[in-house]
C-alpha cells in the first residue's frame, strides 16, 4: 500500500470554470486509489457539485445538515411602523406587506443593524437556519469515499460549508493518506477554503485568454497560501500560441508544468454517459494522457510531496491583499 | 508581549491549527519576550469558527478585542490578512507545530527582526 506518511491535502483548482478539473479530479482519485493510497475524496463545489456525477454516485450515506448564524424577524406586537429598520438595512430586507413590516429571511444577511436601530427593540435572532448539507458516501465503485456539500440557493455561507465538507473528508482520512480536492470555479470564499490548509494543488488551464487570466487569479491566491502549484493544460491542441503563453508563465513562476492533454470528443461523450474517461475508454488519446498525469502524481509527486512541497511552494510571501475600501470613502 | 496562536482545543501543547479564520480557538500567551518567560495563558473561543460569513475578519477581530499584538499561525486568507494589517496585529506564518515549539520560534524571529 502507497504511504504519503502523514495526510497530505491536494487542491485541484484552475480559476476559469469548465476547462477539466472535475474530470482530471477523478481520474486522478481513481488512479491513486489503484495504486494503494489511502484517499477521500472532496467535492468542495457546494454551489454546483458534479464529482458525485463523474463517480457515479447516486446514493448518499449520510446527509448532515449545517446550521449557519441567524436571520432577524420582527415582533409584530412590538412594532411601531416607525420605518427605522427598511431605513437601517443596505441589503433591502425589510418588506412591508398590508401594513405589517416583514424581513425577507431569503435577504437577510444577519449583520444586526436593524435591531440596533430599532427603537422599540422588536426585532429578534432565529439562529438555526440550514445553510446547506454535507453530503457522504463510504465507497464509491472505486473503493474511496466521497464527501461533498450541496448549499441551499441564497444562502451566503458556501466557505462554511466548504470547511464542513473538508473537515469530514479530514476525519474519514484519519492519520495518513491523501485529501483530493475538487475545487470550485472562481476565488471567492468557496474556493479560498478549498486552499486553506492544503500543501498542493493542480492548476488546470485550458489554451484560452480567459483561462491564463484566471490562472494567474488562482496562482496569486496559491502564493499567498504557501501551496505548492504544479500545471496540466487541457485541449492544449486547439491553440498553440496560447499554451505558449500559459506556459511562459508558467516557467516564469516556478510552476512544473506536469502534464497536457488532447482534446478528445471521447470527453463529453463520457460525461453524457456519465461515466469516468479512463473506465468508459481507456484508450482514447485524453485518457491516456490523464493517466500519464495521474502515475506522475502518484509516483513522483505524493510518494515524497514533502521534497516536492519544498521546491516548488513560494519561496517569498506575496500576500494578496484586496482592494479596501473605507467608509464614506472609494477604493484607493 | 501579547501573542495569539491558531489552535484546536487550545493550550501550550496543542497542535497549530490548519486555518485562521475558522480555527476552534485562539491560545493566548502573555510573554517576556527577553526571557520568553509566559506569564498567563488562556483559550478562547473563535467566533469566526461559527459564522456564516466573514469568517477571518471576525476572527481578527476577536485578536483585536483581545489586546493581541503578534499572530503566529497558519497564514490568514486574504480579507483576514488585510483585516489583521490594518487592526496593527503582526503576522507570523507557522504550521504543524506545537505552540510551545510556536511560541519559541516566533521569539527568535521578532528579535532577529528587531
Amino acid at each position: 500500500m502507497a504511504s504519503t506518511g502523514a495526510p497530505v491535502e491536494l487542491v485541484v483548482a484552475s480559476g476559469k470554470g469548465g476547462v477539466g478539473k472535475s474530470t482530471l479530479a477523478a481520474t486522478l482519485a481513481i488512479v491513486l486509489a489503484r495504486r494503494g493510497y489511502r484517499l477521500v475524496a472532496v467535492d468542495a463545489d457546494a454551489e454546483a457539485p458534479n464529482l458525485h456525477i463523474v463517480l457515479g454516485v447516486d446514493r448518499w450515506d449520510e446527509e448532515i445538515p449545517v446550521y449557519e448564524g441567524r436571520v432577524a424577524y420582527i415582533v409584530d406586537e412590538l412594532c411601531t411602523r416607525c420605518n427605522a429598520c427598511a431605513e437601517a438595512c443596505v441589503y433591502g430586507a425589510v418588506e412591508v406587506h398590508d401594513g405589517r413590516y416583514w424581513i425577507n429571511p431569503w435577504i437577510c444577511e444577519g449583520c444586526i443593524t436593524c435591531s440596533a436601530a430599532c427603537p422599540p427593540k422588536a426585532i429578534r435572532y432565529r439562529f438555526r437556519v440550514k445553510s446547506g448539507v454535507v453530503r457522504l458516501a463510504r465507497s464509491t465503485r472505486y473503493g474511496f469515499p466521497l464527501v461533498g456539500g450541496e448549499s441551499a440557493p441564497g444562502r451566503p455561507n458556501s466557505g462554511k460549508l466548504v470547511t464542513e465538507t473538508k473537515n469530514r473528508g479530514k476525519s474519514l482520512l484519519g492519520a495518513e493518506g491523501v485529501l483530493l480536492v475538487d475545487a470550485a470555479a472562481g476565488i471567492g470564499c468557496q474556493v479560498i477554503s478549498s486552499l486553506t490548509g492544503a500543501q498542493l494543488a493542480l492548476l488546470v488551464a485550458e489554451p484560452t485568454l480567459a483561462s491564463l487570466s484566471d490562472l494567474k487569479r488562482i496562482h496569486r491566491l496559491t502564493k499567498h497560501f504557501g501551496i505548492a502549484p504544479m500545471l496540466v493544460v487541457n485541449k492544449y491542441d486547439l491553440n498553440p500560441d496560447i499554451v505558449g503563453e500559459i506556459e511562459d508563465y508558467a516557467r516564469a513562476e516556478n510552476i512544473p508544468v506536469i502534464g497536457r492533454i488532447p482534446f478528445d470528443p471521447a470527453v463529453p461523450e463520457s460525461m453524457v454517459k456519465a461515466v469516468p474517461l479512463v473506465e468508459y475508454m481507456p484508450d482514447s488519446p485524453a485518457a491516456e494522457a490523464m493517466l500519464r498525469i495521474a502515475e506522475f502524481v502518484a509516483d513522483k509527486v505524493l510518494t515524497d510531496w514533502r521534497s516536492w512541497w519544498s521546491r516548488y511552494r513560494p519561496k517569498k510571501p506575496e500576500p494578496y491583499v484586496p482592494i479596501i475600501i473605507r467608509p464614506g470613502g472609494s477604493a484607493k | 508581549m501579547r501573542i495569539a496562536f491558531a489552535t484546536n482545543r487550545g493550550g501550550m501543547d496543542d497542535t497549530l491549527a490548519d486555518r485562521f479564520g475558522r480555527a476552534p480557538t485562539f491560545t493566548i500567551v502573555d510573554v517576556d519576550p527577553e526571557s520568553g518567560e509566559v506569564r498567563e495563558t488562556r483559550i478562547v473561543e473563535n467566533p469566526g469558527a461559527r459564522s456564516g460569513s466573514g469568517a477571518g475578519v471576525k476572527a481578527a477581530q476577536a485578536l483585536a478585542d483581545n489586546g493581541v499584538e503578534v499572530y503566529v499561525g497558519p497564514q490568514p486568507g486574504p480579507n483576514a490578512y488585510a483585516a489583521l494589517q490594518h487592526l496593527g496585529i503582526r503576522i507570523i506564518s507557522m504550521t504543524g507545530v506545537t505552540v510551545r515549539e510556536a511560541l519559541r520560534a516566533a521569539l527568535e524571529q521578532l528579535k532577529a527582526q528587531q
